[in-house]
């Protein structure tokens, strides 16, 4: 027989996963309880594969007296104030090392059956207290009990098989357990046969609602023995199968794992690249890492010298009243820390909003445990984004710190033009000089298209130099604007990548976590 | 002397009114046992206390309740020796209660005297079962008048609302017939109840149904030992030992000694009464106790109410001081308004008015040489969409630390069911309300400075520059005056802050600049204050909605005090 079911080690394995994968992550009750599951399927899977059958139900039921009819001797004895049973009493059926296991179980109780029938050999069967009444104590053992056996056979009676007691506190939050539960109505042989029938169908509906329709349901009486024969044959099924235990820890571990599926959201969709970050988010980072300012400053630094170098050089000394604002910034350095603007209340707020905005993005599809944790992520980052943006900026190559060719040559020229006209005023002055001392025509001034060279030279020089620099200025400009871009470019992208290593990828990081422990989860419930 | 005193039955609807008006909005723990004791308290008034107060001859109410299958049908058509009720080997069979009584009783049943939310029916049995919101009433000659019996659905069973009926019904009994069984009188269910009526000082009576004969003195004993330790030793307990049922009844003799005890019941006047006023006062005695658990449940409301509030007033108030720190210590004339400020006051415009000459001239010529201007407006926007931003960061956090205390608060996480994702950032038009409300603020800056300006001196020299230059200045100086600029970056301002506050000063004289800027912060803070108000009413109108009235504990417990008066000055 071929058994679609996954392995109850690849179930485990998966639960694992999701376990490692939820630890220090999701703050939820539902991996506690995996863990406990864990924990409990490693004892129970080292002891063995007996078959560990349980008797559950109210008092006065007769589990006791079935307990006896099955083991064929009083070993339980029954009576007729209630509550009897208070303690737990075992029944091992041949088998060895039930000893160890009914120590895990903490049953003391021991009892090993005489002349076991082989078809029953590694059952242990456990007759239990009541769990409905005033004793409370009897409750408790039941609860610690039903969370370890293998199998729960609950045995309801004609008079208590609707109470809530049974009914709304273990079988239908058991419904995922329909495989592993038995439920025996005994005392049939109070009813006449119509009677019975309709008792039975009536137990069945209910439990139908419940999710248990693949809990069988055997008529038997314990006091008659009626049925018995049945319960008997399915009991030996089970045991010789010796998959209860399995069969029990997988169903846990499907509740599990349907518990935790609470916690999943729709898996990422395939094709993004979910660490690249959004230009929403490198933009505004980019702001608060004052990256206009520095691409404002490298633009008027540029111009300004340019300005200086081709510039009249008459007029070259106003540039200097101004520092370079570049040079302000204290850029270049990664280790120190710029001069930049601190990230103020502003920039942090306009941080703030762009994390959370990736944040919100990321966590669309997920349910409240995974946004809490997408939240810490960001919070932790939050604190060292602004020093990690500062670093960025300060180590950024804003490209080359000197001036243009053109733009050296261009002041060459200038100064060529200012040594000409520095010529011909001289000229001019010497002339002057020579008049006063009345030595006019001594040397002959030579003309240029009638007018006298010095004066040619001098204003020439003058006019040449203020056409030049006017001529240069929008050169100058656009030349400025091109580093500015290029400088924009180079800031950019290091904040992108400030951006991916601290808000991106952590953020990605933890959705992958999340498609992971889903897909775990998914494999453990399967 | 007692002229104005209530009588009970007045003092007690009064109660029952108060008692009505509890809400328990708060999912708090307990909070459904308390909504649960509630209307229990209100339907046992309704039920019982107020028809028996206003007439104490009125025929004694006999509910026969218990576990389901504990025989209770059967007892009732046995007693009868009438099928008037039916009985069955399906859990749980009864569902609508069926009322027995004498045809002279007839009247005292069929209106709403009692029981006035249940429907009355007087189909026969065995027809279609009427549900829950019926009684049906049998009048029948079995029976005495002055005596009436209530076959009643059982208090175990997976039907919710049989429990809730039963629990109903016996709380408007005057005398409790619990009816239980050889297998089920241990049960932790209607012990429950047995405590219960214990605490109420109800009459009860047990019946022991189902007993095995060989085993009747053994189970006897013990359930009348445990009786004895409830405090019920004064309960008549009746034993039915279990045996062929004769046509679906019981045999007559083992019911004998319940029926002799009922009909004399029935015919002694003076017993009757004696069972009547035991359990009346003994209602209304457990009533002012019932009544302190409810104020206990009530006080839980109330103070999960001021705890969610405050957890919200919390981190409204830290978004708040968020937005008061960043305003006072000049947070705001970083990066994008510093850099517009700095072009501004740069490029001189300002300086033109200055009859510093070096200055002037020189920056006359920065000017030219760079072209650029920044306007006041520019200067201005930056500072609004900086003042907008910080709000949204602010608004945004407060509502994300709100909702995330909320959610380990008792009561929180129901409040936020459904709206987690819309209450854990700031409402989507809060971005617009802010950029509306910070215009509005800059509006009223300039609004201000025109006014101050208008009287003075040197109003030629004031016009020059403009009102938006002005504006920007007092802006500026709102974030500026306290010294929020560390030295560096004054440096970096190139000391053009101080310069434009100076030139501000010189015209408006420094008194007026400060309080010019005085008030416009002030204003700024209070309309931040109000956006953040309205922010935070998203979440104190879910506690508010939720939360018991303010008055409603004082009202109970004066309603409760009268009641008391009332049946002192009886
Ligand atoms: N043999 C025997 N059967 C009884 C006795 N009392 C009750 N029964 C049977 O027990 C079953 C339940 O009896 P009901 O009278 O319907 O029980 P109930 O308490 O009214 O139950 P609900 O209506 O479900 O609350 C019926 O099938 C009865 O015939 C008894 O003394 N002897
Ligand atoms: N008629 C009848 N009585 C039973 C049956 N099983 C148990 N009893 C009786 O029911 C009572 C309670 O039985 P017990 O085994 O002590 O119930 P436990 O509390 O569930 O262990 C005893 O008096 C038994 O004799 C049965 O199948 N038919
Ligand atoms: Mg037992
Ligand atoms: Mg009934």
């Amino acid at each position: 027989m071929s058994r679609r079911e996954p392995a109850l080690a690849d179930r485990l394995g998966a639960l694992r996963e999701a376990v490692e994968v939820a630890d220090g992550r999701l703050a939820v009750p539902e991996v506690g309880a995996a863990r406990a599951l864990l924990a409990k399927a490693g004892a129970r899977e080292a002891l063995g594969d007996a078959t560990v059958v349980a008797l559950a139900g109210a008092t006065g039921s007769g589990k006791s007296t079935l307990f006896n009819a099955l083991v064929g001797a009083e070993v339980s004895s029954p009576g007729v104030r209630r509550p009897t049973t208070g303690t737990t009493h075992a029944a091992v059926w041949g088998g060895d090392g039930a000893d160890r296991l009914l120590d895990w179980l903490e049953v003391s109780r021991r009892h090993r059956v005489e002349a076991p029938d082989p078809a029953l050999d590694g059952l242990v069967l456990l007759d239990l207290p009541d769990h409905d009444s005033v004793r409370l104590e009897h409750r408790l053992e039941v609860d610690r009990l039903v969370e370890l056996v293998d199998v729960l056979i609950w045995v309801l009676d004609p008079q208590k098989y609707a109470d809530a007691a049974v009914h709304d506190r273990y079988l239908a939050p058991l419904a995922g357990h329909a495989g592993v539960l038995l439920v025996v109505l005994n005392q049939v042989d109070r009813l006449d046969e119509p009677a019975g029938v309709a008792c039975r169908d009536d137990l069945r509906r209910l439990l139908d609602g419940e999710g248990l329709a693949a809990t069988p349901v055997l008529p038997v009486s314990a006091r008659t023995g009626a049925g018995l024969p049945e319960l008997r044959a399915v009991l030996e099924r089970r045991v010789t199968a010796r998959r209860a235990a399995t069969d029990r820890l997988a169903a846990d571990a499907r509740g599990v794992a349907g518990a935790l599926a609470a916690h999943c959201g729709t898996p990422s969709r395939a094709g993004r690249d979910p660490g690249r970050p959004g230009p929403e988010l490198v933009e505004a980072l980019a702001a608060a890492a004052g990256v206009p300012a520095v691409v404002s400053a490298v633009e008027r630094s540029a111009r300004r010298r340019g300005a200086r170098s081709t510039g009249w050089p008459l007029l070259r000394w106003t540039a200097r009243l101004r520092p370079d604002p570049l040079r302000r910034l204290h850029l270049g350095d990664e280790e120190a820390r710029t001069s930049l603007p601190q990230p103020g209340a502003v920039a942090a707020a306009g941080l703030r909003t762009a994390v959370r905005h990736a944040r919100d993005e990321v966590g669309a599809d997920l349910p409240q445990a995974w946004r809490d944790e997408l939240r810490r992520t960001t919070e932790v980052t939050e604190e060292r984004l602004a020093d990690r943006l500062d670093r960025a900026v300060a180590g950024a190559d804003l490209g080359p710190d000197r001036t243009p060719v053109w733009q050296r040559a261009t002041g060459v020229v200038q100064w060529l033009l200012a040594l000409v006209g520095l010529a011909g005023a001289l000229w001019l002055v010497a002339l002057a000089v020579l008049g006063w001392l009345q030595l006019d025509g001594v040397l002959p001034v030579p003309e240029v298209s009638g007018l006298p060279l010095p004066t040619v030279l001098l204003g020439g020089g003058l006019l040449a130099g203020a056409l030049l620099a006017l001529v240069a200025r929008p050169l100058v400009r656009a030349g400025a604007r091109r580093r500015a871009r290029r400088a924009r470019r180079r800031l950019t992208d290091r904040v992108a990548e400030v951006a991916r290593a601290e808000v991106a990828e952590p953020l990605a990081e933890t959705r992958a976590d999340h498609d992971r422990f889903c897909a775990a989860v998914q494999r453990a419930g399967r | 002397m007692t002229a104005a005193a209530p009588t009970v039955p007045d003092a007690l609807e009064t109660l029952r009114d108060r008692v009505a008006e509890l809400s328990f909005g708060l999912a708090v723990p307990g909070r459904a046992d308390a909504a649960r004791e509630a209307r229990a308290v209100v339907d046992q008034v309704d039920d019982y206390l107020l028809p028996r107060l206003r007439d104490l001859d009125a025929p004694l109410l006999a509910v026969v309740g218990g576990s389901t299958g504990a025989g209770k049908s059967t007892l009732v058509n046995s007693l009868l020796h009438a099928d008037v009720t039916r009985a069955g080997v399906l859990r749980p069979t009864t569902r609508a209660p069926v009322l027995v009584c004498a045809p002279a009783d007839r009247a005292a049943f069929a209106g709403d005297r009692v029981l006035p939310h249940l429907a009355r029916t007087t189909g026969a049995p065995g027809g279609p079962d009427d549900g829950h919101g019926a009684l049906r009433l049998v009048a029948h000659d079995a029976l005495p008048a002055g005596l009436a019996l209530l076959d009643a659905p059982d208090v175990d069973s997976v039907v919710t609302a049989n429990r809730d009926l039963a629990a109903q019904l016996l709380a408007a009994a005057d005398l409790w017939i619990f009816v239980t069984t050889a297998a089920r009188y241990a049960d932790a269910v209607p012990w429950d109840l047995l405590h219960t009526a214990v605490q109420r000082g109800t009459a009860v009576a047990v019946v022991l149904d189902r007993v095995p004969p060989e085993a009747r003195d053994e189970v006897a004993d013990d359930l009348a030992g445990m009786l004895r330790r409830a405090g019920l030793s004064a309960a008549r307990l009746f034993v039915v030992a279990e045996r062929p049922l004769d046509g679906g009844l019981l045999p007559a003799e083992e019911i004998a000694p319940l029926r002799a005890w009922l009909l004399g019941l029935a015919a002694d006047q003076e017993q009757r009464d004696a069972v009547v006023r035991q359990t009346l006062a003994g209602a209304l005695d457990s009533l002012s106790d019932r009544v302190t658990g409810l104020l206990a449940a009530e006080e839980q409301q109330h103070a999960a109410a001021r705890t969610l509030q405050e957890a919200a007033d919390a981190a409204y108030a830290r978004a708040r001081q968020e937005v008061d720190d960043a305003v006072a210590g000049g947070a705001l004339l970083r990066g994008e308004v510093l850099a517009r400020w700095q072009e501004f006051v740069g490029t001189g415009e300002w300086m033109r008015g200055l009859q510093a000459s070096v200055g002037r001239l020189r920056d006359r010529i920065g000017s030219a040489m760079t072209g650029r201007r920044t306007s006041p407006e520019q200067v201005q926007a930056s500072l609004g969409s900086s003042v907008a931003d910080l709000l949204q960061a602010a608004a945004d956090s407060a509502a994300e630390r709100t909702a995330t205390s909320w959610r380990s608060l008792p009561g929180g996480t129901a409040l936020l069911a459904g709206r987690e994702r819309d209450l854990e950032a700031a409402s989507p038009d809060f971005p617009d309300a802010a950029v509306d409300e910070v215009r509005d603020w800059q509006g009223e800056v300039l609004e201000l400075v025109r006014s101050e300006g208008a009287g003075k001196r040197a109003r030629a020299r004031w016009l020059s520059w403009g009102v938006n230059g002005a504006g920007a200045v007092v802006m500026v100086a709102v974030f500026a005056s306290t010294g929020g600029l560390t030295g560096g970056e004054v440096a970096v301002a190139g000391g053009t802050t101080a310069v434009g506050q100076r030139l501000l000063e010189a015209v408006l004289g420094d008194a007026a600049v400060r309080s010019l800027a005085a008030r416009a912060r002030a204003d700024l803070r209070e309309r931040a204050g109000r956006l953040l108000d309205t922010e935070r009413a998203r979440f104190a109108d879910l506690v508010t909605a939720a939360a018991p009235a303010p008055d409603g504990i004082t009202r109970l417990r004066a309603a409760a005090d009268g009641l008391a008066t009332a049946r002192r000055s009886r």
